[in-house]
């Protein structure tokens, strides 16, 4: 998160800096590509077109960096849902896994024993929960959004956001163990 | 999972705590469970710095944005831009606007041509304009150059009048579907009212009922045509009826105005 700074970027991009607006685009990017990557096949694509949506009403946009990054994320799942409903009218021969580069794999125990686990091989551990638990999860972490905006997001309440979180992480403390991640 | 309190769980009241602290991305305590360790490490490596190829979109964003939101396009009346940038792989970008816009403008041309020709051919023109028309393509020529005959009683003149519907007028080949546009140029027309009651809303008879009263023994002379430098302008054009005469009316009518 750019922190303090994020009301100078956001005015200047808003004026019409591109370099500011790449500054907010750096910032963002991975954590949006990486929560895209587990809620769908599309991340990339998806990705684009948040942030071409984004750049189309940056110029209206007001608040700070959380709310920024809420309306950002709020973006990405609507794109999200609309291509898998896309999708889903237009069927498409199934692709093996290893032929589809936005499609997360379960990392294997070389993955996890690295002292510096990977933030990819992360995501593919994320992905293994299930989809509202590895959303909220992400949402929260990668997102930085807290159980309030998450349960805006997802349609569920602050108080189900925090039960299915912590059940999401009790998954992942077991996947971990099983998983025989070492020191 | 032992050693790792979680709610619902013998010492679970300690573990939203520290769940929480991993949300956040505080420090764990140093006496809180491996599990909570490993954790802690895997959601920051998550939230961690771009690794490569993440910021592979950052050039199609970049030009999506200076296209969107360029200085120029900030202004309280700058209107919406349209949405362009963003192209999946494979896809094209679409010519269509110059060519609508060329499209467009030989279909304004074409039917702007066809206007100017019907309304030679109802005489709707000026007169020096339908005088050309009427010389170079048999058009109608100007009101006041066409024969008059009283000898039926009856003057129709054709000036700013429609052609009735029973009898319509020869029309251009590409203009039939401008005649009603071209009945409605440059002409106040009177309100239309429906046969039988003969009038228009200011009182001047509608077109199928509009006729000058019958004048037996009346001839009007053939007016010569001027020469091309020498028309009349509409304030000194002669009038067409004798000054002083009475116009008759018809049972049941009121009587006519000077339309």
């Amino acid at each position: 998160m750019i922190g303090e700074a994020f009301g100078g970027v956001l005015a200047r991009a808003q004026a019409g800096d591109e370099a500011a607006f790449a500054g907010i685009f750096r910032d963002v990017q991975p954590a949006l590509l990486r929560y895209l990557r587990v809620i769908t096949p599309d991340a990339e694509d998806v990705a684009g077109e948040t942030w071409l949506q984004v750049a189309a009403g940056l110029t209206a946009f007001r608040g700070e960096e959380e709310a920024f990054r809420a309306w950002l994320f709020t973006i990405a799942r609507h794109r999200a849902a609309d291509a898998g409903r896309s999708r889903a009218r237009r069927p498409t021969a199934p692709l093996a896994l290893a032929e589809t580069p936005d499609q997360p794999v379960a990392p294997d125990a070389a993955d996890l024993a690295l002292e510096a686990i990977s933030a990819r091989a992360a995501v593919a551990l994320i992905a293994t929960l299930p989809r509202d638990q590895a959303e909220i999860i992400m949402l929260r972490v990668v997102a930085g959004l807290d159980a309030t905006d998450v349960a805006r997001i997802v349609g569920k309440s602050p108080g189900a956001v925090r039960v299915a979180a912590h059940r999401g992480l009790r998954r992942l403390a077991d996947l971990v163990e099983r998983a025989g991640v070492t020191h | 999972m032992p050693g790792f309190p979680f709610p619902g769980r013998p010492g679970g009241e300690h573990g939203e705590p520290l769940l929480d602290m991993i949300f956040s991305g505080r420090a764990v305590p140093p006496d809180a469970p491996q599990e909570v360790h490993d954790l802690a490490r895997l959601l920051a490596a998550l939230a961690g710095p771009a690794e490569p190829g993440e910021l592979a979109g950052e050039a199609a964003a970049r030009a999506a944005f200076s296209h969107l939101v360029s200085p120029a396009r900030i202004s309280p009346r700058a209107p919406r831009p349209a949405r362009q940038g963003f192209r999946r792989p494979g896809r094209h970008g679409s010519r269509r606007p110059a060519r609508t816009r060329v499209g467009l403008a030989a279909a304004l041309t074409v039917t702007a041509a066809a206007l100017a020709g019907a309304a030679a051919y109802v005489g709707l023109l000026p007169g020096p304009i339908q005088l050309i028309a009427h010389e170079a393509v048999g058009a109608p020529a100007p009101h006041h150059h066409r024969e008059v005959s009283g000898a039926a009683g009856s003057l129709q003149d054709t000036r700013g009048q429609r052609p009735p519907a029973s009898h319509p007028a020869p029309q251009p080949a590409g203009a039939a579907g401008a005649t009603k546009a071209a009945g409605r140029v440059g002409v106040a027309k009177p309100a239309y009212t429906p046969p039988g009651r003969g009038t228009a809303v200011d009182g001047c008879p509608t077109a199928r009922t509009w006729q000058y009263p019958a004048l037996p023994g009346l001839r009007f002379p053939v007016l010569p045509l001027p020469s091309p430098t020498a028309l009349p302008t509409p304030s000194v054009r002669p009038s067409l009826l004798p000054t002083g005469a009475s116009k008759a009316t018809g049972p049941g009518q009121k009587p006519k105005k000077s339309c």
